[in-house]
C-alpha cells in the first residue's frame, strides 16, 4: 500500500511536466468555452476564446502547474500556429478577385487605414507616457492574431498584452463600426465589411458574416490585406524609428 | 486523410521556405508570414488551388482560436508586469479603435462613391 502511495506521489510530480497534460487542459477548456458561449446565447462582446481562456487560467491557478511549465508542455500544439499562418494564404488567394472589381478604393484605403489603425492607439499611449514594451504590444492590435504574434515578437512586445489588446480592439471595432455606419447612413456591405476586417480582424470578420456574405468576403479580404501590409511596414518602421 | 497530410506537407514546406528566406535576408518578418506570402504568390502564379492544400488549410484555420489560447492565458499570469498601465492601455485601445474605424469608413465610402460615379475611369 505504501508503495502505491509512493507511486502516486511520483505521478503527481511527473504529470505537470507532460505535454499531454497541457494539451488535455487546453482542449478541454476550449470545448467548455464553446459550450458556455452557446449557453450564454453567443454574446458579441465576449467571444468564446475569452471564455475558454478564463476557464484555462482558472484551471492553471487551481492545479499545481505553473504557467512556464504549461507553455513548455503545450508547445507541440502552439507549433501548429506556423503552418496555420501559412494556410491563411489560401483564403487570401481566393478573395483577391474582389480587389479586381473595386481595386481603386481598396488600394487607396488600405495603407492609410492600416497605418492609422496602429498609429492612433500607439500615439495616444505614447502621449500618456506608456513604456516601449506597451507601445510595441499595442502596435499590431488590428492584425489577425497569428500574424500579430509574429509582428509583436519582432518588435519585442508582450504576446499576452497583445492578446488582450486584440480582444478589446475586435469588440470595440465591431461596436463602433456598427454604430458609425448607422449614424453615417452607410449601407454598402462592401464598405462596412472592409472597415470591419481592417480594424476588427477576426472578431470584426465574424460580425461581417452576420451582416451578409458580401460584407464577410470584404471583411476577410480587409483582414488579410491589413495583416500582410502591417507585417511588412510595421517592423521596418519600428527599426527606423528606433 | 492522406489528402490532408499532403496539404500539410505543402504548408510546412512553405513554412520552412519562409524560415530560410527570413534568416538569409535578415527580414523583419515572422517565418509564418513569409511562408504565407510565398504561398499566395505561388497560388497566383499557378492560378489553381489544389484539393490537398484546401483540405489541410480549412481545419488549420478553423483551429486558430485554439492555437492562440495558450498565449491569451498568459495575460492572467503576467498582469503584474503592466500594473499602473491598464488605464492608459484601455484609453489608447478604445479611443484609437474608434478613430481608426471612423477614418476607414469615411475614406472607403468616399472612394467607393467616387468610383461609382465614374465607373469607366
Amino acid at each position: 500500500m505504501s508503495e502505491f502511495l509512493l507511486r502516486l506521489e511520483s505521478l503527481a510530480n511527473m504529470l505537470p511536466q507532460r505535454p499531454e497534460t497541457a494539451i488535455v487542459l487546453t482542449l478541454a477548456a476550449y470545448f467548455a468555452g464553446l459550450r458556455l458561449f452557446g449557453w450564454l446565447r453567443s454574446p458579441a462582446w465576449c467571444p468564446p476564446i475569452l471564455l475558454a481562456a478564463c476557464l484555462l487560467a482558472g484551471l492553471l491557478a487551481l492545479l499545481p502547474l505553473d504557467y512556464t511549465e504549461y507553455r513548455r508542455g503545450v508547445g507541440w500544439l502552439t507549433w501548429l500556429l506556423g503552418p496555420a499562418t501559412v494556410a491563411l494564404g489560401v483564403p487570401l488567394y481566393q478573395q483577391l478577385h474582389h480587389v479586381r472589381t473595386l481595386w481603386k478604393p481598396i488600394v487607396l484605403t488600405l495603407p492609410p487605414a492600416a497605418i492609422l489603425a496602429a498609429g492612433y492607439a500607439v500615439s495616444i499611449a505614447w502621449l500618456l507616457d506608456a513604456p516601449p514594451t506597451v507601445l510595441a504590444s499595442l502596435a499590431p492590435k488590428s492584425v489577425t492574431a497569428p500574424i500579430a504574434m509574429g509582428i509583436v515578437e519582432e518588435l519585442q512586445g508582450s504576446v499576452s498584452l497583445l492578446m488582450g489588446a486584440l480582444l478589446i480592439t475586435g469588440v470595440m471595432a465591431t461596436l463602433s463600426i456598427t454604430l458609425l455606419a448607422r449614424l453615417g447612413n452607410i449601407h454598402d456591405q462592401r464598405v462596412i465589411g472592409f472597415a470591419l476586417g481592417v480594424n476588427g480582424h477576426a472578431i470584426g470578420t465574424v460580425r461581417a458574416f452576420d451582416i451578409g456574405p458580401t460584407a464577410g468576403a470584404f471583411a476577410s479580404l480587409g483582414m488579410s490585406l491589413t495583416g500582410v501590409f502591417t507585417a511588412l511596414w510595421l517592423p521596418l518602421m519600428w527599426h527606423i524609428m528606433g | 486523410m492522406l489528402s490532408i497530410l499532403r496539404g500539410f506537407l505543402i504548408l510546412t514546406a512553405f513554412l520552412m521556405l519562409g524560415d530560410i528566406i527570413v534568416e538569409l535576408f535578415a527580414l523583419p518578418l515572422s517565418s509564418g508570414v513569409a511562408g504565407m506570402l510565398l504561398l499566395t504568390l505561388w497560388l497566383l502564379l499557378r492560378r489553381r488551388l489544389s484539393h490537398d492544400l484546401d483540405a489541410a488549410s480549412q481545419p488549420l484555420i478553423g483551429m486558430l482560436a485554439l492555437l492562440i489560447m495558450p498565449g491569451v492565458v498568459g495575460i492572467f499570469f503576467q498582469a503584474d508586469e503592466f500594473s499602473g498601465q491598464w488605464l492608459t492601455i484601455f484609453i489608447a485601445l478604445v479611443l484609437g479603435t474608434l478613430l481608426s474605424s471612423l477614418t476607414t469608413l469615411w475614406l472607403m465610402q468616399r472612394l467607393v462613391s467616387m468610383s461609382g460615379e465614374r465607373p469607366h475611369e
